[in-house]
């Protein structure tokens, strides 16, 4: 009966059914968090790279991200629709302002911990600001912030599935249809689904970091 | 050694207060440091040695006064282009984690545009030049000792042959022993490069051993005296620099000078074919209870008048004993020093090293000729 394989858990007829569809809201969902997930780096660590050149300014700037931090997600979704209606942009504007706080300390906290005579030895052999910054404190740095960026991309991918209240796809508008329509389902599915890409997300930035710090995997040996 | 008319670096009435600080951390210094000599900036804490040495390579800027880098106002080019021609080793060697000792020591090269083969063989003529095991160069600075991060230091400062080395309290961290022998290849190695090194240091022993030159410095910058490490120790400038140099002056310029720099005595010896009358003669000549037994310049050994006494065998047929207070002409004299009052015979011998064959006799010294190298 129809009925009754509605109301499992999951009805893999319908999976099958709509293969396309979940492709769909999987692209979407990979697309918001991307988006997210770079403009919150870019604009981080502009932030950060302010906040370690003048340390005055690494208190505010915390204090702000930290406030947006603390709004509950979807009373920020809320409250941003009469400014930037539904769609996209409040979507994004409240999914970076939740990265920035991590992203930002992290930066903060790696570029702090380079050692003192690292810098000084860099600027003695000649390297400009710039140079020293992209060549020795970032690499330094890496394994901090990368961590603050798995952080990050896996609250972002939980926040993108919230994303679909104001009027975006993405496993979100899974878990809508099948709230709105009492059928477990898709809210299965798009659960499931999310939490996956978490993961997956995860293990991968995981991977790249191991792939990028050489050094830290050859303490004692030869590479 | 150059003429003093070949000046490296000069700074001029320079001056440096930090900022919110009550007084200068460096006074009105002048100072000329001559090309291929190696000056050691010594002096207690606060005395600004190493805030001037950042200032030759603008670390740190003075607040006024002039310095001059290889005849140039050293402001005349940025400053990051002026360190790459001024290598700089710390304390802490500040090596790169995250690069091999290789891409480590090849850093100011890479800075300086030159290609990657070109970089490969100057690492690995460093790594030679420094003592470093070329198997290490493909390490991660994690997997070295102390001495050996420091030598990748150095070797990291020399990469691009800059004619100028910096050095800010290079040895400290490391033991002594290793700090000795630190110390050996740095000499060594100036005698290939000839450089013009500026090391700064606390420690009064290695600027001696060291230094060409020596500047002595005083809280707030102030150079109290500047001059080799034998007038320094033989004639302090005042009493802040005596005090500073320590009670055991006299020991120090010892370590100045070696075994090569006296002249040995020719002391209580006799040869192989002498007789017993003439044995007991030399002993008692020189009022000793031993003769010692030289074969042209091949010392044999020495025989004790008992032996002698308690034999009716002929002197040319006892067996000599070896001498083990021995000292070669490269040894310092405050070494030889201390070779002697440990023998019982309060004497040592010179014996120098031939290479293949036996070591050649030279002759033997006290605590006379070793006081006496003072006086040159």
């Amino acid at each position: 009966m129809i009925a009754d394989e509605r109301r499992g858990l999951i009805w893999w007829g319908w999976v099958g059914d709509h293969l396309d569809d979940i492709w769909q809201r999987t692209v979407e969902h990979v697309q918001l968090t991307v988006i997210a997930l770079v403009l919150g780096c870019m604009i981080s660590f502009t932030l950060a790279l302010i906040a370690v050149n003048a340390r005055w300014t690494y208190r505010p700037i915390t204090r702000v991200a930290s406030i947006l931090y603390t709004i509950p997600s979807v009373a920020l979704f809320v409250f941003l629709i009469p400014f930037t209606g539904l769609g996209m942009v409040t979507a994004q504007i409240a999914l970076v302002s939740y990265t920035i706080l991590i992203l930002v300390g992290n930066t903060v906290a790696g570029l702090d911990a380079v050692p003192e005579a690292v810098k000084e030895a860099a600027d003695g052999m000649g390297y400009t600001r710039w140079r020293r910054l992209v060549a020795v404190e970032l690499p330094i740095a890496a394994p901090t912030i990368v961590a603050g960026v798995r952080i990050a991309a896996v609250t972002v991918i939980g926040l993108v599935t919230l994303a679909t209240l104001v009027g975006n796809g993405g496993y979100g508008a899974l878990i809508n249809d099948g709230l709105k329509r009492n059928f477990p389902t898709p809210i299965v599915v798009g659960a499931s689904l999310s939490i996956l890409l978490a993961l997956l997300v995860d293990a991968g930035l995981a991977l790249v970091l191991w792939w990028v710090t050489p050094w830290r995997r050859h303490r004692a040996g030869t590479p | 050694m150059p003429g003093r008319g070949d000046i490296a670096i000069s700074l001029v009435d320079v001056h440096k207060l930090f900022d919110r600080a009550a007084s200068p951390a460096v006074t009105d210094l002048s100072i000329e440091i001559a090309t291929g000599e190696i000056v050691a900036l010594v002096g207690p804490s606060g005395c600004g040695k190493t805030t001037t040495l950042k200032m030759i390579n603008r670390l740190v800027e003075p607040t006024s006064g002039t310095i001059e880098v290889l005849g140039r106002d050293q402001r005349a080019v940025p400053a990051h282009e002026l360190r790459r021609d001024i290598g700089y080793v710390i304390q802490q060697i500040g090596l790169f984690p995250h690069r091999t000792v290789r891409r480590n020591i090849g850093v100011v090269p890479e800075l300086l545009g030159w290609d990657r083969r070109r970089i490969d063989a100057r690492c690995e003529e460093l790594a030679e030049l420094v003592g470093l095991d070329v198997d290490l160069l493909d390490r991660y600075p994690a997997a070295l000792s102390g001495g050996q991060q420091q030598r990748a230091g150095v070797a990291r400062a020399l990469a691009a042959d800059p004619p100028i080395l910096l050095m800010d309290e290079p040895y400290s961290a490391v033991d002594p022993v290793v700090r000795g022998r630190l110390q050996d290849d740095l000499l060594r190695l100036q005698d290939v490069v000839r450089k013009t090194i500026v090391i700064v240091t606390h420690d009064v022993d290695e600027a001696v051993k060291l230094a060409d030159r020596v500047a002595i410095m005083n809280v707030g910058g102030v150079l109290e005296q500047y001059s080799t490490p034998d007038e320094l120790l033989s004639e302090p400038a005042n009493d802040f620099v005596a005090a500073f140099l320590g009670r055991e002056r006299g020991l120090r310029r010892l370590a100045l000078r070696t075994v090569a720099d006296i002249e040995p005595i020719e002391g209580p010896a006799v040869a192989p074919t002498a007789s017993t009358r003439e044995a007991l003669d030399a002993m008692v000549r020189f009022g000793t209870p031993w003769v010692a037994v030289v074969d042209g310049d091949h010392l044999l050994g020495w025989v004790g008048r008992s032996e002698i006494e308690s034999t009716r065998a002929p002197f040319g047929e006892l067996r000599p004993q070896p001498f083990m207070s021995r000292v070669a002409p490269t040894t310092p004299l405050r070494e030889a020093l201390d070779v002697i009052v440990n023998a019982r015979s309060r004497m040592a011998v010179v014996l120098e090293s031939t290479g293949s064959g036996p070591e050649r006799y030279l002759g033997m010294i006290t605590i006379d000729e070793v006081a006496g190298g003072l006086e040159s």
